[in-house]
């Protein structure tokens, strides 16, 4: 399985099929091909042969999946960044990565128009400066850290390879015909799924920007254009989506996949999206971004519904060693409890740069790397359950969100004095965030004006959805008999 | 209670601040107090209390701006599904 190999084959064999679709912008395998040969030529004569990431920074438009494949056949992993992402944690990321390079898609349209590129005939693939090796870094994506520092995540050609041969192995995709579609931004490692299913196999990305996503007319308009196959997206999204009631098979005729990741799947939503969809399979899948999207997954049929409450998220992957251990390290029996741990190729050899961190959360099992998730779950008859976090981490929406990384952002602002945030909860998932603030200046003088400022200063440092959407004003803290914030009595005080 | 207080009560549950009963005029999605989720919920809620026809597929952010459109949106499609 070599996945450039295969998007060279599809730019040969089927070079007008398209690959990416956005809006009014396409981009077909052949274009893809070409422009990214071209790209990976300049990186290459430009840049030192250093494996330094280069970083891209935009909005699902077609040059960052250009300069995805550009990056990774000039020997250098990129970093995916949405502009969703506030400057300052832009700069955070590039610093702790030492980017060699920042692009946006202008700057990448602009060197392809420099390259002045002949038309209608392909260029020769790129010398490269070395073969890409299984150990090469393919790409890095930054997730919320606890410290308010996001970390990079390191993910490995043999990683990458080691899921999609996965997913192709079950999903029994068809050549040149899926059309996928992408909802996840992607620097969001959801999005892995569609983009690299899809060009392996010669289908075609047909993508959702976020102003189609925030504006449900349009949403649904654009949708029923797409003739898609293949839906791959957070069950937040089809959740909303369930909520237009032409949003069915009528709507999507030919839709027969729906895969899910990034949170935990209800299953109301998969008994909906079924009687919607009767042609339509509905696949749960688990994982974290350092184990590459996924590892385990399970089809969700009408007996799985009626029979398991939560969902289960699935088996694992066939060349994974899934395991749930109790905190001295020795396995748990059938339905006990523990943190879940993920060892095989796929697991990121660790975090860029952050070596104290790497140690404490990735080891080896006898061969095998090894992740310890901090999720906790439980096996029933070979099947991997959810059963929640061991710390702060939470799923928003499928955001993976460290709590303290809110809170360190809302304690660096210097009206406060302390802050916690919570999620709050809807039928036991998170439903939004809560902030719990005291002021240095004591009393609040307008709640509404003081909320608005604080979300306006917390926008530069955090992404959108790392913004609480609720302040509160306690005049001060429960405390734990330790002495402790007590965050179940503020939690119970939303209620 | 009047449509407005209802409309009015449901976007306060929705959006979880009171300014929008103070400032029928707050521009709703520039500030970010209402998100695609939370005007799903609003549409969904809307449609319940109101037995009107409504679904994400009929409301735009521009329909929806402020709490005083949201309000005249709801009471002509009260007024024309009456006729």
């Amino acid at each position: 399985m070599n996945i450039l190999d295969r998007i060279h084959a599809w730019s040969i064999n089927t070079p007008n099929h398209l690959a990416y679709v956005r809006g009014e912008s396409v981009l077909s395998y052949q274009d893809l091909e070409e422009k990214s040969n071209w790209l990976a030529t300049y990186f290459s004569d430009s840049l030192p042969n250093d494996r330094a990431p280069i970083a891209i920074i935009g909005h699902k438009e077609p040059e960052m999946l250009i300069t995805f494949l550009a990056a990774v056949k000039s020997g250098h992993p990129y970093i995916p960044i949405d502009t969703a992402t506030p400057s300052q944690r832009i700069e955070a990321i590039i610093e702790k990565s030492k980017a060699a390079l920042r692009l946006t898609p202008g700057n990448v349209q602009q060197l392809l128009v420099e390259q002045n590129l002949p038309a209608g005939h392909l260029s020769p693939q790129p010398k490269l400066p070395h073969e890409i090796k299984l150990e090469d870094a393919w790409y890095i994506i930054f997730t919320s850290g606890s410290t308010g520092e996001p970390k990079g995540v390191v993910i490995t050609t043999a990683c990458l390879e080691s899921f999609v041969t996965w997913m192709l192995d079950e999903q029994h995709l068809s050549e040149q015909s899926e059309i996928f579609i992408n909802q996840a931004p992607f620097s969001f490692d959801l999005s892995v799924m569609e983009l690299y299913l899809s060009l392996s196999t010669g289908g075609t990305i047909f993508s959702l920007s976020r102003d189609e996503i925030s504006e449900p007319k349009e949403l649904f308009k654009t949708l029923a254009s797409s003739s898609a196959t293949v839906w791959v997206s957070t069950p937040s999204f089809a959740q909303m989506c369930l909520f237009e009631p032409t949003f069915s098979e009528k709507l999507l005729p030919r839709m027969r996949k729906f895969l899910f990741c990034g949170e935990t799947l209800p299953p109301e939503v998969a008994a909906s999206l079924l009687n919607r969809f009767p042609k339509a399979e509905v696949w749960n899948t688990y994982g974290p971004t350092e184990a590459t999207c996924a590892t385990t997954s399970l089809q969700i049929t009408q007996n799985v519904i009626a029979k398991y409450n939560p969902l289960p998220v699935g088996y694992p992957k066939s060349d994974s060693d899934i395991r749930v251990m109790k905190a001295d390290g020795s396995g748990c029996a059938e339905s006990e409890r523990g943190e879940i741990i993920i060892a095989g190729p796929n697991v990121s050899p660790g975090y860029l740069g952050q070596p104290e961190l790497t140690a404490k959360a990735f080891f080896k099992l006898g061969e095998l790397q090894a992740y310890r998730t901090g999720d906790t779950g439980h096996f029933e008859q070979g099947m991997l359950f959810f059963d929640g976090r061991q710390d702060n981490q939470i799923k928003l929406h499928g955001y993976r969100i460290e709590l303290g990384d809110i809170e360190s952002n809302l304690q660096a602002l210097p009206t406060i004095r302390d802050a916690v945030v919570l999620p709050h909860l809807k039928n036991g998932l998170p439903d939004f965030l809560a902030a719990f603030i005291i002021l240095n200046t004591g009393p609040v003088p307008g709640e509404f004006e003081t909320t608005r400022g604080l979300k306006r200063e917390l926008r530069k440092r955090l992404p959108d959805y790392m913004v609480p959407h609720k302040f509160y004003y306690p005049d001060k803290f429960p405390m734990t008999a330790n002495g402790k914030i007590d965050r179940r009595k503020l939690a119970e005080s939303m209620k | 209670m009047t449509t407005q207080e209802i409309i009015i009560d449901e976007l306060e549950k929705v959006t979880g601040t009171d300014e929008v009963r103070k400032n029928l005029d707050l521009a709703l999605f520039e500030e970010q107090i209402l998100d695609s989720l939370g005007t799903v919920e609003l549409i969904v809620s809307l449609g319940d209390m109101f037995h009107i026809d409504l679904t994400p597929g009929m409301v735009d952010r521009k329909m929806w701006a402020t709490p005083r459109k949201i309000i005249s949106d709801i009471e002509s499609r009260i007024k024309a599904q009456a006729v």
